[in-house]
């Protein structure tokens, strides 16, 4: 047969150009939904269609009120271990009083908003994924079309206006408990009181440094909305595919994060 | 007057296979034209393209007069307010009480008071024999009723079109004739035009005006419930006796398809 | 759908005449509301309707309910053949006092 003949080379490129052209789509496809969420959320009133409040309302709700304590908890921790590694590293030079503007630094311009992206994308990402492909299997996206209700308009654009709102606050509400769990940890260990860590903090903030984090974490609302939406509408076959979907969505979604957190903070950071 | 449904020449593909090949199909105002076939002869993917779910290759689909092939988005949104659709599953949401599923067509398509909404929605929970019950989450029907349900929603704008999909599938003999009964009741009392998608013979039989046999994305006949029963076609028959289908084979071909040649 | 009102016999008559659907039906709820609010016993004559849609028909509930509250009399005459199957698909045709004409009525209350 001529697949055995096929020089390896020839085998791995057209794999390559597989998943290239895939992966093309794949955006292509998120572009997509990006455009015509806009385009509903322009014009959906003025063609009667409008995106209805109480939805998004309602998505704020379940993204955001309900993963607050578990983002209080991670954020808590991820300060107290970035006090601990701070102080034990600036121990050696005997400067482990500047942890603060460390601790400060790392947290609004990177620690607080990726955590909050990645428990959304745990959270939100694998139920919206899971919603709408349930949806998908019983017909009722297709029932939505047949009843002339874009399903975009109506179960899409609701998730991205409430995940970019709730993003960027539930990314700030990180920083404040991350925060609070280095100067905790700060006080125990170097007796420094809160209202010296406080007034350290904000100090050495710039408005620039927790804007960077926030516009990271807008970037984290549009990629966990487009990824887990995505991936919902493409569930074929029954629980299965509903599983697998639900999984793919969260993998995708925190890579996608956690990659475009690199090039983020690499871009802004030159010069 | 103009046909309810237009069907020319349509052509489908999955991917590069043919699904439908050359469909005709026309269903007259107030008429009741069931469709029926075996799985796999293309008859759900007929339905959704009549839906306007998907894209045929070629060929023109043109309901109450509106060729939805070329329609416009506007155009296909008004159509829409004149088609019901009762899946086969229900479709019901999940989320939402009966009630709130079946206003749900008014309240995305009309400007109605929420009071005169919610009066309309429960009269056609009543004309489905589901009064009283607008309360309940779809998880709390049963299938019968829950395809019930699926029906109320479909005909709460009085549609001019009405499309079920396998409204006795899964059903018990009782419950099915009762939803016989009721798509007669509709089309009499409210003159819509119904095309049902069925593959129970007895069901199908008893509601059709005509019935269209579809077999490998072809029809095989189109005709009243006495023509397709004395139709001397042998895999209309075979349909009919639910006999296994007999192909003659092809040793050629045969050969090719198992060692892959 | 056009519509006049015209005071008899103790009764508000409520005309309607032409299509009465989605466009229209709630000028002709607002109608048959009003007359009840004014207090005054109402009948709805359906003999010049070609056709009623659900939206119709719920608002002639609507107007039978707020009668009954008020205690008011509220009927339906000249229901044509496309308006009674309409009403019997949801039974209301035993719900609603229908009557043939005024004069029907009229006998009928004695």
């Amino acid at each position: 047969m001529a697949e055995g003949a096929r020089p390896a080379l020839f085998v791995a490129l057209e794999r390559l150009g597989r998943v290239s052209v895939e992966l093309v789509e794949e955006f292509g496809y998120y572009l997509a939904l990006c455009v015509e969420c806009v385009y509903w959320l322009a014009m959906g009133t003025l063609r009667r269609q409008p995106v209805r409040v109480s939805a998004t309302v309602q998505q704020m709700v379940e993204v955001g009120l309900a993963g607050l304590p578990i983002i209080f908890m991670l954020s808590f921790a991820i300060g107290v271990m970035l006090a601990i590694q701070g102080i034990h590293t600036l121990k050696q030079f005997g400067a482990q009083t500047q942890v603060v503007l460390g601790i400060a630094l790392s947290v609004t311009r990177e620690f607080g908003p990726l955590m909050t992206g990645i428990v959304v994308a745990g959270r939100s990402g694998s139920s919206l994924a899971a919603r709408i492909g349930t949806m998908s299997i019983n017909q009722e996206i297709d029932a939505l079309r047949v009843m002339g209700i874009n399903p975009v308009r109506y179960l899409v654009a609701p998730v991205m206006v409430a995940m970019l709102i709730m993003m960027p606050l539930m990314a700030l509400f990180a920083d404040f408990a991350a925060l609070f769990g280095g100067a905790l940890f700060c006080k125990l260990e170097l007796g420094l009181s809160y209202r010296a860590f406080w007034d350290q903090t904000v100090n050495f903030l710039a408005v620039d440094d927790i804007m960077q984090g926030l516009a990271k974490s807008v970037v984290f609302a549009l990629v966990v909305a487009l990824v887990g939406v995505s991936n919902g509408f493409s569930v074929t076959g029954g629980a299965d595919g509903l599983g697998r979907a639900t999984t793919r969505a969260v993998v995708l979604s925190i890579s996608y994060i956690v990659l475009t957190d690199m090039f983020f903070t690499y871009f802004l950071n030159r010069g | 007057m103009t046909a309810a449904i237009e069907v020319r020449d349509l052509v489908t593909h999955y991917g590069s296979r043919l699904i439908l090949d050359h469909v005709a199909l026309e269903v007259g105002s107030g008429e009741i034209m069931v469709i029926m076939g075996g799985s796999g002869s293309g008859k759900s993917t007929l339905l959704r393209h009549l839906l306007g779910l998907n894209r045929p290759t070629s060929g023109s689909i043109k309901l109450l007069g509106q060729d939805i092939t070329t329609a416009s988005a506007a155009e296909m949104h008004a159509l829409r307010r004149n088609m019901g659709v009762s899946f086969q599953g229900g479709a019901l949401f999940g989320s939402m009480s009966v009630l709130e599923n079946v206003m749900l067509p008014l309240r995305e398509h009309t400007e109605l008071d929420e009071q005169t909404m919610a009066i309309m929605a429960r009269m056609k929970l009543e004309v489905v024999s589901l009064g009283g019950l607008g309360h309940l989450l779809p998880s709390q029907l049963s299938g019968g009723m829950i395809k019930r349900a699926a029906l109320a929603r479909a005909i709460v704008m009085d549609p001019k079109l009405l499309f079920f999909d396998e409204p006795s599938a899964g059903l018990d003999p009782v419950v099915s004739a009762e939803l016989d009964e009721l798509i007669l009741k509709l089309r009499d009392s409210m003159r819509m035009s119904i095309v049902v998608v069925t593959h129970e013979l007895d069901s199908a039989f008893k509601i059709a005006d005509r019935i269209t046999v579809l077999d490998h994305g072809r029809i095989l006949l189109t005709g009243t419930v006495a023509e397709v029963r004395n139709s001397s076609n042998q895999r209309v028959q075979d349909l009919l006796n639910r006999r296994p289908r007999q192909e003659e084979i092809d040793a050629d071909a045969y050969l090719r398809r198992l060692t892959g040649g | 759908m056009s519509y006049q009102v015209q005071q008899e016999s103790g009764y508000a008559i409520v005309c309607l005449s032409g299509d009465v659907d989605l466009s229209c039906s709630p000028e002709a709820r607002k109608t048959i509301l009003a007359s009840l609010s004014r207090g005054q016993h109402t009948l709805v004559d359906l003999s010049a309707v070609s056709y009623i849609d659900s939206s119709g028909v719920a608002s002639l509930v609507e107007g039978f309910q707020t009668a009954r509250r008020k205690s008011l009399r509220f009927g339906l005459i000249g229901v044509s053949a496309a308006a009674l199957g309409v009403l019997e698909l949801a039974r209301l045709d035993k719900v609603f006092p229908i009557h043939a004409t005024l004069a029907a009525r009229l006998e009928a209350d004695g």
